[in-house]
């Protein structure tokens, strides 16, 4: 079970396969057509969405929502809402004033989008979370401060840092709240997600950071889950102290020398998360450079105490197909690196024919897969032509291609298919990642066979 | 003291983020007679730019670099009210904002008091600016240098837009244009034509000085 591998991963056991954690975050909502507003103010579209990734990326972990504006929002921030990105925290109550908020104003289970995220959570778990370890994200005390305080922080940390040292407290108060709600929804993983840390030194950290934040590590461990800490940004400077705050993991971003931070990390025996690059293998990389980087990346550490994730949230345009290859890379490496072989190698000595769909009698429906045994999303792909194939086989037929067979491969090629999986039908690519519903498959065979009767 | 101590310790107070001690230096460079041109030169602005150097390589970080900024304006200004008209002519302009979408803005801040206390003008045009703003700016101010910040995946098209709006306009060659944010990279700046890709304040206002002076 995927959330055993986590779970053993955390508890710092010996793997031998490693656990695959993608922060889908709004790019869970691209799966289902959702923008990230939409998303993120609907628990039905959260749940919907999140239903998608366990079908398609076959994570062992997964958030159930990547938003570290929540508790800001709360707490009064106004927020400047996008269609392809989180929020952004627009403006800051206390830039003008240096308070602390009244206790009175941490959330509760009724504050803000929680009676929402609550219900995502409790829906999410029942759904797929026998089988996945559910993330529940807060925001980390220290942007928690600054989403408040403003930019104004940094120098409060030169003048009058027992000021900081307060409002810290006080975002930790805010965090063991919602880790406590989170909990109780039936998270497994509490992440402490605090991008800012990578920006200040690790002396400031240990003078106004460390008390408040080892504090919701311990909370977190006393309520019997696992918790993690995210850092965005380069923190290659930050590692040891975060360690000695004592979190369970460490998450970091892909500007982090992933083998050298972790010989920090394992001397702490803490498991560290990362770093697969998001926008240039990710978002533009292709389907073969997310297979080479994760292979890389996993070729390049001792697997224990080791999650394999992207380096931060998943931007929200992120090509399906490069997530599915990271999947596979993760969950299949031998067979990954037998793809990565065929990529490169050379079969145009191979001669296919390809078919002659114009004059063919039926319709052609054509499958390019990864790996129709262990790629998820290839299976879901073939599954979805099998299933409903009794209602269309009087009029069509279907080729299923391996992107580990020579023929297949000098197929793919030829057919000029970069993208896999990639359903063709009579030649024409009609979806690469996406499963057809039943219904959009039926139609669109019968439309082609109509075409073909006329 | 001779004047070469005098730099020094202005190079300190910056270093130190010790304003007190700037002010001080300051007032010592009155009595001795030195040229406050000099003394900004050869001390502070080596400070800042030392500082800079050490912020680029993780040696310090953001709140020291926010601290000795706020102590170099307060040396700058001081320094101008003394100079004359033709002594404090500025190195060149600069526009900068954080892109359309986007309201990140402490990376943007901070590049321009850096890249202002090196002597050169800086017009901000703070968060959430339309590539045409921009150009309608660089144009007004006449300015050598366009900077645009983006810290997100989705709003770093802007700085292509920018990019494709000065060739429009007809001032692509007249600016070198800079780009910077968490997600962008050399490879981006490539892709879009961008003249330099600033990975932090320090490289931005390196950039920035080798430019004007080669002009």
């Amino acid at each position: 079970m995927g959330k055993e591998l986590v779970f053993k991963a955390l508890r710092h056991e010996d793997i031998t396969e490693v656990p695959w954690v993608p922060f889908a975050g709004v790019h869970a909502g691209a799966l289902k057509g959702y923008n990230a507003e939409e998303m993120l103010k609907d628990a039905d579209k959260i749940v919907d969405s999140l239903k998608e990734v366990a079908k398609l990326y076959n994570p062992d972990g997964m958030p159930i929502i990547f938003d570290l504006q929540v508790e800001a929002e709360i707490l009064g921030c106004n927020l400047l809402w996008a269609k392809d990105n989180p929020p952004s925290v627009k403006s800051h109550p206390l830039e003008g004033e240096k308070t602390i908020p009244c206790v009175c104003q941490i959330p509760t289970a009724e504050s803000g989008r929680i009676p929402m995220i609550l219900d995502a959570m409790k829906r999410t778990k029942k759904a797929v979370g026998d089988d996945i370890a559910l993330y529940g994200l807060i925001c980390g005390p220290f942007t928690l401060a600054s989403h408040l305080r403003g930019s104004s922080i940094f120098m409060d940390m030169m003048k009058d840092p027992e000021y900081v040292r307060e409002l810290v407290e006080f975002c930790g108060q805010v965090a063991m709240k919602m880790a406590e709600l989170y909990i109780e929804a039936g998270m497994d993983v509490i992440a402490v997600v605090d991008p800012l840390v990578s920006q200040i030194s690790p002396k400031h950290i240990e003078k106004m950071l460390s008390e408040t934040f080892t504090a919701v590590f311990d909370y977190i461990r006393s309520k019997g889950v696992y918790s993690c800490f995210f850092v965005c940004g380069n923190a290659t400077n930050q590692i040891d102290v975060m360690c000695r705050m004592n979190p369970d993991g460490i998450s970091v971003d892909e500007n982090v020398n992933l083998p050298k931070a972790k010989e920090i990390t394992d001397r702490y025996n803490i498991t560290i998360g990362g770093n697969i690059p998001l926008t240039t293998t990710m978002l533009h990389g292709t389907q073969q450079d997310n297979i080479k980087g994760v292979l890389e990346l996993m070729d390049s550490v001792d697997w224990k105490n080791f999650i394999l994730s992207p380096g931060c949230d998943m931007p929200y345009s992120t090509p399906i197909e490069n997530t599915v290859a990271c999947a596979q890379a993760a969950k299949n490496p031998e067979i990954s690196r037998e793809m990565i072989r065929n990529y490169e190698a050379p079969v145009d000595d191979i001669d296919v024919e390809i078919p002659d769909y114009a004059n063919s009698e039926k319709v052609i429906v054509e499958l390019f897969l990864l790996d129709p045994d262990q790629c998820a999303a290839c299976t879901y792909m073939l599954n979805s032509v099998v299933d409903a194939f009794d209602e269309i086989k009087d009029v069509a037929e279907y080729r299923v291609y391996k992107y580990f067979i020579r023929e297949d491969i000098a197929r793919t090629r030829k057919m000029g298919l970069t993208n896999l999986p990639t359903m063709c039908v009579d030649g024409d690519i009609k979806w690469v990642s996406i499963i057809p519903s039943r219904e959009e498959f039926v139609d669109t065979i019968r439309e082609y066979a109509d075409k073909k009767s006329r | 003291m001779d004047k070469e101590l005098l730099f020094k310790e202005a190079f300190d107070s910056i270093v130190e983020s010790d304003e007190d001690k700037a002010v001080e230096v300051l007032k010592k460079g009155e009595e001795m007679g030195v040229d406050p041109v000099e003394l900004l030169t050869e001390g502070f602005s080596a400070g800042i730019k030392h500082l800079g150097d050490l912020f680029g390589r993780g040696e310090v970080f953001l709140p020291e670099l926010i601290f000795a900024t706020e102590v170099m304006k307060v040396v700058t200004e001081d320094i101008e009210s003394k100079m004359t008209g033709t002594e404090s002519a500025k190195k060149g302009i600069m526009i900068i904002g954080t892109v359309e979408g986007d309201v990140h803005d402490i990376g943007k801040g901070i590049v321009a008091s850096l890249v202002k206390t090196n002597g050169i003008e800086v017009i901000d045009l703070g968060r959430e600016v339309p590539a045409r703003v921009f150009i309608e700016k660089a144009k007004e101010y006449n300015a050598d240098i366009v900077g645009s910040s983006a810290l997100l995946t989705t709003t770093m098209t802007v700085q292509k837009d920018i990019e494709e709006l000065l060739k429009e306009a007809g001032l692509r060659d007249k600016v070198k244009t800079m780009i910077g944010g968490a997600p962008v990279t050399q490879r981006w700046a490539d892709k879009i034509g961008a003249d330099y890709y600033c990975e932090d304040a320090a490289e931005s206002v390196r950039y920035a000085l080798e430019y004007l002076s080669s002009k």
